[in-house]
């Protein structure tokens, strides 16, 4: 998962790497914590781009601060709303530069990233700028991989890199991280060093073994609901548009994405991403009445579309599952199109049939249904 | 070359065998025509499974049934020892369907098998199979049919539709390939362009992509790396995905402009492929070429 700037440093610090001092703020009147001024103001989300977005603000003075998050909070930035900032010492007097290990899938190793100039979006940089190798994924050696590249750079340059790439070699091996970018590295001239900014993607695969980790689920503003949602309930949901106005009871994350890439290229408007994983349900309507119940919430949802293809679930099975699933969620009421394709297609016919449902098996077919649906509504 | 083409005297075995999938999908597999000869347990109280003898470990299964690969169904914490045993036995190819295994854990296992030259399929790939002769994990009957079309996708259920769709219009599959949707893979897109390009049967390749990661961009490196001729048909999955949110499957995270739609569609148009944005586009597109 990409996490909030805030927990990324919190992760790196336990390595030692050094930030300017900080705090985590949810609103704009308790701000009696702050580090020494003057300040930066900084959004937290879960995704790059906040300085294009105005979502990093500078500040002189307290009340200055309590505007800047008055005016960040509740934003709105690639899908996501702030619900919290950080506010960090502003740094001057440094150089910027720039350190980023991440996977390297082809070489099964890890790829590390340096540049002397930094602070802006590393793809804007000439390619000359950058210098890369890739290497082992074990701490020793790409910690030695990091100081012969950052050597290559020579002065205090070079040296802060190599000790930044030290400590960022040692907690991408121990964190188990798919990236990790410092960006910029703030380097004085005394040679010193802090990160300014921190972009960190975790392992989901890895969560129950990062204790630190597992620990961020807990966030109170719900940044990781995604994450939270998969590690409790053992499916992958997704809201793509809260405004969305068709529920899609899916399985497959291939399908499920290629399905709403579909829908929205015809004008439809999917309300949310879902793999179910019907083989996991073993049986039980739990899982199913979680889902229903979490695309009740969709205000403007009219429609529930199902779309499974089984190659291996029995779909007699899964349409009784269903059946009792939407009877233990009296509160969607919904249409409910239905289309499935795999073993058992008889027996599911005559289930939801039962249930006042149409069994499709052609997609378009499917849609065109949904559309009367929505037509009808409007 | 490396090749996952097997047949119906390919020996195989399946390390977890006692478990609920492992059960369901030695019959599955069985029943589809794999010559399946042997399965891993550490059970010492069953003595075999859907007519498959088990075997304590890999390097007995080995040494009594001549087996030379491996379909591991073994939990996603169990999967790297499972390789590493494998791999020790004197395994060749090595399916593993497991979704979840830590990406940590992947680069070790893909440095092992790089080094012993044995060939990974997976994690989280539904397998693979020759169409009509023999499956090596999950692909569901219904959408293999046999044919001239090579393929390969990260996602399982994209791919049946995908081949459930095909095989209704008449096209087949030659070698399909569940490369899977993890971030760090075994066998990639661009590894088996040589084979492709080498193997007879297909006459033209599909890609099922999805965002996140380069694989779909160094596929496409590797297209022109090797004259491919053959035709190239792709549908990338995600177009409309939001960033920073893995959709369901670890490798689909993007974020900035790494592992995104644009890049993906770009680099593969400018090796000639033909990219389609509907699975219907993809059907017709494809059969119009190949029938």
């Amino acid at each position: 998962m990409y996490l909030l700037e805030h927990d990324a440093k919190h992760l790196l610090a336990r390595h030692g790497i050094p930030m300017p001092q900080g705090c985590l703020l949810h609103d704009p009147v308790n701000i009696d914590a702050l580090p020494p001024g003057p300040w930066v103001v900084k959004a937290q989300i879960t995704a790059g781009g906040r300085g294009k977005a105005g979502l990093i603000k500078q500040a002189d003075t307290p009340a200055e601060v309590s505007a800047c998050i008055a005016h960040i909070l509740g934003k709105q930035a690639k899908g996501r709303t702030v619900r919290a900032v950080r506010i960090e010492q502003q740094v001057h007097g440094a150089r910027e530069t720039y350190i980023a290990m991440m996977l390297d899938p082809a070489a099964a190793g890890i790829r590390i990233i340096m540049a002397a100039q930094g602070g802006v979006d590393i793809e804007t940089l000439p390619r000359e700028a950058l210098k890369t190798v890739s290497a082992a994924p074990d701490a020793a050696t790409l910690a030695a991989a990091a100081a012969k590249l950052a050597a290559s750079f020579g002065g205090i340059t070079g040296k802060a890199l190599a000790e930044a790439g030290r400590a960022i070699a040692a907690a991408f091996i121990a964190d188990e991280a798919l990236l990790i970018e410092i960006n910029p590295l703030f380097v004085y001239p005394d040679g010193s060093w802090l990160a300014g900014d921190a972009k960190f993607v975790t392992d989901d695969s890895a969560l129950p073994r990062q204790p630190a980790q597992h620990a961020l689920l807990q966030d109170p503003a719900g940044a990781y609901g995604e994450t939270v949602l998969k590690d409790a309930h053992g499916c992958d949901y997704v809201v793509v548009d809260p405004a969305g106005e068709i529920a899609l009871l899916t399985t497959g994350a291939g399908l499920s994405m290629m399905l709403i890439d579909e829908m929205r290229g015809a004008g439809l408007k999917p309300y949310n991403f879902l793999d179910i994983r019907t083989g996991g349900l073993r049986g039980e309507t739990r899982r199913l009445v979680n889902v229903l119940n979490w695309m009740r919430e969709g205000p403007n949802v009219k429609v529930l579309l199902i779309n499974i293809f089984a190659g291996i679930t029995e779909l007699g099975e899964f349409s009784r599952l269903l059946v009792s699933a939407l009877r233990e969620v009296p509160e969607f009421r919904v249409p409910v199109v239905a289309r499935l394709v795999g073993n058992g297609m008889e027996s599911a016919r005559t289930v939801l049939k039962e249930a006042g449902i149409t069994l499709h098996t052609d997609l378009d077919a499917a849609l065109a249904e949904v559309r009367t649906h929505l037509g009808a509504r409007q | 070359m490396i090749s996952p083409r097997i047949d119906r005297n390919t020996r195989v075995i399946l390390q977890g065998i006692s478990g609920r999938a492992g059960r369901l999908h030695s019959r599955l597999m069985k029943e589809y025509g794999t010559n399946l000869v042997g399965g891993v347990s550490p059970s010492i109280d069953i003595r075999e499974i859907n007519g498959i003898p088990l075997f304590a470990d890999c390097a007995s299964a080995v040494k009594a049934t001549g087996a030379t690969i491996s379909v591991a169904l073994v939990g996603a914490y169990d999967l790297l020892a499972a390789m590493q045993e494998a791999v020790a036995a004197g395994i060749r190819m090595i399916v593993t369907p497991t979704e979840g295994m830590p990406v940590h854990d992947a680069l070790k296992a893909k440095r092992l098998t790089q080094q012993a030259g044995v060939l990974w399929i997976g994690g989280s790939t539904p397998g693979m199979a020759v169409a009509e002769v023999a499956k090596l994990g999950f692909l569901p009957d219904v959408s293999l049919k046999s044919g001239p079309l090579g393929l390969m996708s990260k996602s399982g259920t994209l791919s049946y539709e995908a081949g459930f769709r095909l095989a209704q219009r008449g096209v087949g599959t030659s070698v399909w390939v569940g490369v899977g949707g993890d971030p760090v893979k075994g066998v990639r897109y661009s590894d088996l362009v040589p084979f492709y390009a080498a193997d007879e049967q297909t006459k033209g390749l599909l890609i099922i992509g999805e965002i996140g990661g380069r694989d779909e961009e160094d596929f496409a490196d590797a297209l022109q790396a090797h004259a491919f001729v053959k035709p190239v048909f792709a549908l990338i999955a995600g177009r409309t995905a939001p960033e920073g949110v893995a959709m369901g499957h670890a490798g689909a995270l993007t974020y900035g402009s790494h592992g995104g739609y644009a890049a993906k569609r770009a680099a593969l148009e400018a090796a000639g492929a033909t990219v389609f944005d509907t699975l219907n586009a993809m059907v017709g597109g494809v059969a119009a070429k190949l029938l």
